[in-house]
């Protein structure tokens, strides 16, 4: 059941781009990444339907031997940490697809490309074995390289690169603690399920939990190695930054929740604190310097990297409701970057420019795009955490959780939503508010298909901020049985304390 | 009936969201041949099933206990939610003076805003606004009550900005979102850490939860004055008043409701957490000395104030900050009585204000006069409404005030002293106000101005009358003080200030109009007032140049030093291939002899290291 989420998407690129030019014209294209998006999403619906969420472990597990010698199996299955993520990645490939231009150059290439990230992204999300994991790890990095590279704006063979270099070190860092795990261990495994309850000496066990965390630190980003998103951001086309801020950041937070935390228990308890820290650097960090820019995807990539570190802050303590808010928290980013970039990208497409000191007055009537601005102002209003909508409620659960263990760390980062509110502010206020000027009168018309994937967003961003029992339904069980094992490996630590 | 009026109850601040959402085919633009009215009177229709639900039901529990009903919203792992209702005479009672004057004020600016384009966006935030006001009336939950607070922040944003091409509009509708936002923030900050500390956010259980709770000072002195800080933030208190001022530059029908009740509902909240602050002096002491710096120093900014509606918004400011007092002494129901006849009073004065700003199409208060007879109904409102709001003839404040009086009488007589200063110095206010408006001799813009629409006029006339039947109402609650028991030196005092205010704005500026606007030499203090004492470059000075000089530097260090080292990184790794290039000899055994000596050294280091 699984592998269609992998060999779906496969599928529909081999047609693409097998078929000749004269069958498959680019209208022709369109419509088939669209089917088979479509057809994912529906599949990934009715998954979601046949989940259990009373059940703890994985489901609809499937298991092929593949190299054995090397401990390489095709091992999936989905739990209540994946399950979110993989709808958000069927639902934003969907919408990446439906936002994207119409006239652009080579698209065979670029609706293959999407297709294979979207499988490359599944394949991760569900993979159960390490080596696996780190396969479609790798898989999903080459098309979202070449589609910076071929779609992007002017620098985008720099970003190109420095995305390809920072992940590629962030894979071979991953690929260094598994090998270590495995190796070290002494199980030759890559299962996941065989590796998990392991014991190595602490010492060991710090060295791979921390290169895991910098593997993975790429991804999110951690502060300092962020460099990179505000770069491939800028320079990306809107459909890739939608994915890339909606769903490949979660890889990251994924891998450090799912390796870092599921493997490594003990350890973590020890990295916890230096990690929360590392939170609350994050979101003040990425906040102040989001209120400095001056490009709008600037400032919406910068607001991720605040936005991640309550991911991380929540990982960080670790309670059962702190997974709970950090799974909470990824799926609410996911939607509420992947909608800012959909706007920003039609304001891009419209008017040519992404600079707030430019733009003014979008918000005009009858020759600006007001419904674009009122539904920016959602979206701006979610990030900044407003009640009603679904930013609000997972960083509520995040505080929360994070305030008994971490208290001054959580305050700390409670500050990330007032700046957050500073930024966007100003966005909107130069943006939108305040009289258009005379260069901007005649924007082209917008089309519906630009605007039906962030209504879709934000109708499901304030459906979930009123209706929150349906972004956690799907994780109770998992966070209460990963919190148990730590609670395990606390009790193991301090065999005192516990009574 | 009863039972199912009870039950529904959460449908009062249902409908005014409601109507907000039966607007958005007319606000987005989706239906265009109607014109926007037809949005209006959904949420007319909306307000007034609202404010008969609500009448209904307080029919129905006056002789009932206090009712509290429990409705999980979000309940996961050990984190339990609640949208919880307080059904009492008190909170019914908000609930009607909120619907009733929403009613007024949507009736209001169907003539005020009858020619705008954007009727139907202003509909739909105004059944916003109701609905996150009523809910915060009836909210018996301090979660619930701060994401209303939040939403009410939203749509104050929105709502100042609602003409949102002019500079100064931009402007002051941030201003007013990021200066409620801190406090907001900080409230939150208290809302998780009351939820942590104390595991529930019921206000009745953290009521009883207050009683026993033993904290450090420490936390029970910050958790007090985080809390506090989100109605000082809503009220519009030093040092967070700057925005309601600004936010004059709004839509005349939104003023009305953000000078009367919005303002209120921070302190309705305040009220609501009271058992919570009396855990700590400290935030009690904060609470009352921000009270006494805003009551004073906002009565005397009002005073040298240009615009009608600014000149009357710092006296808002003021009254609240009366509020904050008699909360801080712990004087519950004389904060509510405050908060009632101030929020019908000075509802009144702002509909007037209105009907004014319409016909003159001006609030600048030296362009105004003589408009006491070509406006009878607007005169009138004004005198009333004003009346209501100082302590000099029996209406509403009179009794609301006296009783304030004879709280702080015995305990803290200098706070007395205080109330006499800000009446005085209201009273002359508005005296000034209402000689440069209705005084005088016509301006040229003032020569040639009509009495209001009936739009306008009706519900302005219908709150005089609310306004008049006031100290009646009071009677019928049994709220005034039988003849016995009024402390006449209190009496007495209060209208000697409420006099000699009157008197002396009525010798400075009912008399010849040059001689009040040149004259006298306060110049420096006049100006000084006029700019709220520096605060905005207070502000600038402080918060905001360490927010903006913060970030750049921030800026600066990500793309110099972080970037540039990964930058530096990638051009010596470059560099490097580039000048080793020129080694290559071509010849394999060169090649075997580095790469021997690489790994020899490699396993120096790894064998150094372990």
């Amino acid at each position: 059941m699984l592998s269609l989420l992998i060999w779906g998407p496969l599928f529909g690129t081999a047609l693409i781009a097998l078929l000749p030019a004269a069958v498959m014209t680019p209208a022709r294209a369109r419509q088939i990444a669209l089917v088979v998006a479509a057809g994912v999403l529906l599949w990934t619906g009715y998954l979601v339907m046949q989940f259990d969420p009373n059940l703890p472990g994985l489901q609809f597990r499937e298991s092929l031997s593949w190299v054995d010698s090397l401990g390489l199996t095709y091992q999936l299955g989905v739990d209540g940490l994946s399950l979110p993520l993989i709808v958000i990645n069927s639902l934003l490939v969907l919408m990446a697809l439906v936002a994207t231009d119409l006239n652009l150059t080579r698209p065979r290439l670029y609706y293959s490309l999407v297709l294979i990230l979207e499988a490359g992204v599944a394949g991760a999300f569900v993979a159960q074995n390490l080596l696996l994991f780190f396969l479609f790890y790798e898989v999903e990095l080459i098309p979202l390289y070449l589609m910076i590279a071929i779609w992007g704006g002017a620098k985008r063979g720099y970003a190109a690169t420095k995305f390809l270099i920072y992940t590629a070190i962030s894979g071979v860092l991953m690929l260094a603690a598994f090998f270590g795990l495995s190796f070290l261990s002494g199980s030759h495994s890559f299962d996941y399920d065989g590796l998990q309850a392991q014991a190595l000496p602490m010492a060991t066990q710090l060295v791979l939990l921390i290169t895991l965390v910098v593997a993975f630190g790429i991804k999110i980003p951690l502060v300092p190695f962020h460099t990179w998103l505000p770069d491939a951001h800028v320079e990306a086309p809107t459909p890739a930054s939608v994915l890339l801020a909606g769903v490949l950041l979660k890889l990251g937070t994924y891998g450090l929740l799912k390796f870092g935390f599921g493997l490594f228990p003990e350890a973590w308890q020890l990295i916890a604190p230096g990690l929360a820290v590392v939170a609350v650097i994050n979101v003040l960090y990425g906040s102040f310097v989001a209120i400095a820019q001056t490009d709008m995807k600037k400032i919406v990539a910068y607001s991720s990297v605040g936005h991640m570190g309550y991911v991380i802050l929540a990982s960080a303590a670790a309670t059962p409701l702190a997974l709970m808010g950090a799974i909470a928290q990824m799926i609410s980013h996911g939607l509420i970057s992947a909608l800012l970039f959909l706007l920003v990208g039609v304001v891009y497409s419209k008017t040519g420019t992404r600079d707030v000191t430019v733009l003014r007055g979008l918000l005009a009537p009858e020759c600006g795009m007001p419904l674009i601005g009122s539904l920016m102002i959602v979206g701006v209003m979610a990030s900044a955490g407003i009640p009603g909508m679904v930013g609000f409620i997972a960083e509520f659960i995040v505080y929360r959780a994070s305030f008994p263990v971490f208290p001054i760390q959580t305050i700390l980062s409670m500050l990330g939503t007032g700046l957050t509110a500073v930024y966007f502010l100003n966005l909107v206020n130069r943006v939108f508010f305040g009289r258009m000027t005379e260069s901007l009168a005649q924007l082209p018309r917008i089309a519906w298909r630009d605007r039906i994937p962030s209504i879709v967003m934000v109708v499901l961003v304030i459906f979930l901020g009123l209706q929150p029992d349906w972004l956690v339904h799907w994780s109770k069980s998992t966070t209460l049985a990963l919190s148990e094992v730590n609670r395990t490996a606390t009790a193991l630590m301090l065999p005192d304390s516990e009574p | 009936m009863n039972q199912f009026l009870i039950q529904t109850a959460w449908w009062v601040p249902a409908y005014g969201l409601l109507g907000a959402l039966l607007t958005l085919p007319w606000s987005i633009g989706l239906i265009r041949r109607t014109g926007p009215r037809p949005a209006a009177y959904f949420n007319l229709l909306m307000t007034v099933l609202a404010l008969v639900h609500c009448v209904a039901l307080l029919n129905d529990i006056w002789d009932l206990p206090v009712l509290h009903i429990d409705m999980p919203w979000f309940r996961i792992l050990d984190l339990n939610l609640y949208l919880s209702l307080q059904i009492s005479r008190v909170s019914v009672g908000a609930a009607i003076l909120i619907t009733g004057l929403s009613l007024l004020a949507q009736v209001f600016a169907l003539g005020y805003l009858e020619k705008d384009w954007g009727l139907a966006r202003f509909y739909a935030l105004m059944g916003f606004f109701e609905g996150a006001m009523s809910g915060l009336a009836l909210s018996d939950s301090l979660f619930f009550s701060y994401a209303l607070l939040e939403m009410l922040t939203l749509s104050t944003y929105l709502l100042v900005g609602f003409w949102y091409a002019q500079p100064l509009v931009v402007k002051a509708a941030r201003d007013a979102f990021l200066t409620k936002r801190v406090g907001d923030l900080l409230l939150l900050m208290g809302v998780v850490a009351v939820s942590t500390i104390a595991g529930t956010l019921d206000f009745a259980e953290l009521t009883a939860w207050a009683k026993t709770a033993d904290l450090a000072p420490l936390t029970a002195n910050l958790l007090g004055l985080a809390l506090i800080f989100g109605p000082i933030g809503k009220c519009a208190q030093f040092p967070l008043n700057l925005w309601l001022d600004e936010a004059m530059e709004g839509p005349n029908p939104a003023s009305i409701m953000r000078n009367s009740v919005v303002v209120a509902c921070g302190a309705y909240v305040l009220i609501q957490m009271q058992p919570l602050l009396a855990l700590s002096p400290l935030a009690l002491t904060t609470l009352m000395a921000l009270g006494a710096v805003t009551a004073v120093g906002a009565s005397l900014v009002a005073i040298a104030q240009i615009d009608i509606k600014r000149a009357l918004s710092h006296t808002t400011s003021a009254y609240l900050g009366l509020v904050f007092l008699a909360v801080g002494m712990q004087q519950n129901e004389v904060a509510l009585l405050f908060l009632f006849t101030h929020a019908v009073g000075k509802a009144l004065q702002f509909m007037s204000v209105g009907s004014i700003i319409l016909t003159t199409s001006t609030q600048d208060l030296r362009e105004m006069g003589g408009l006491a007879g070509r406006m009878p109904a607007t005169t009138s409102a004004f005198v009333v409404g004003s009346l209501a709001c100082v302590a000099l003839v029996p209406l509403g404040s009179f009794w609301s005030m006296q009783e304030w009086a004879n709280r702080f009488w015995l305990g803290a007589p200098i706070f007395v002293g205080m109330l006499l200063v800000v009446n005085g110095l209201t009273a002359f206010n508005l005296t000034r106000v209402f000689g440069l408006v209705f005084w005088g001799d016509p301006q040229p813009k003032t020569r040639r101005a009509p009495e209001a629409p009936w739009l306008i006029a009706t519900p302005m006339v219908a709150l005089m009358v609310i306004v008049l039947l006031v100290p009646v109402m009071l009677w019928r609650w049994g709220l005034l003080p039988t003849w016995s028991q009024i402390n006449w030196t209190t009496v007495a005092l209060l209208v000697t200030s409420g006099a000699v205010g009157v008197t002396a704005g009525g010798l400075l500026y009912l008399g010849d109009r040059r001689a009040q606007l040149q004259g006298n030499g306060w110049k420096g203090i006049q100006t000084l007032l006029a700019q709220d004492f520096c605060m905005e470059q207070i502000y600038r000075l402080s918060i905001i140049l360490g927010v903006q000089q913060g970030s750049r530097l921030t800026a600066w260090i990500d793309r110099y030093i972080v970037d540039g080292a990964v930058n530096l990184l990638g051009f010596a790794s470059i560099l490097g291939g580039e000048t080793l290039k020129y080694t290559i000899s071509g010849q394999a055994k060169h090649y075997l002899l580095t790469v021997f000596f690489g790994v020899v050294l490699g396993v120096v280091c790894l064998t150094w290291v372990f």
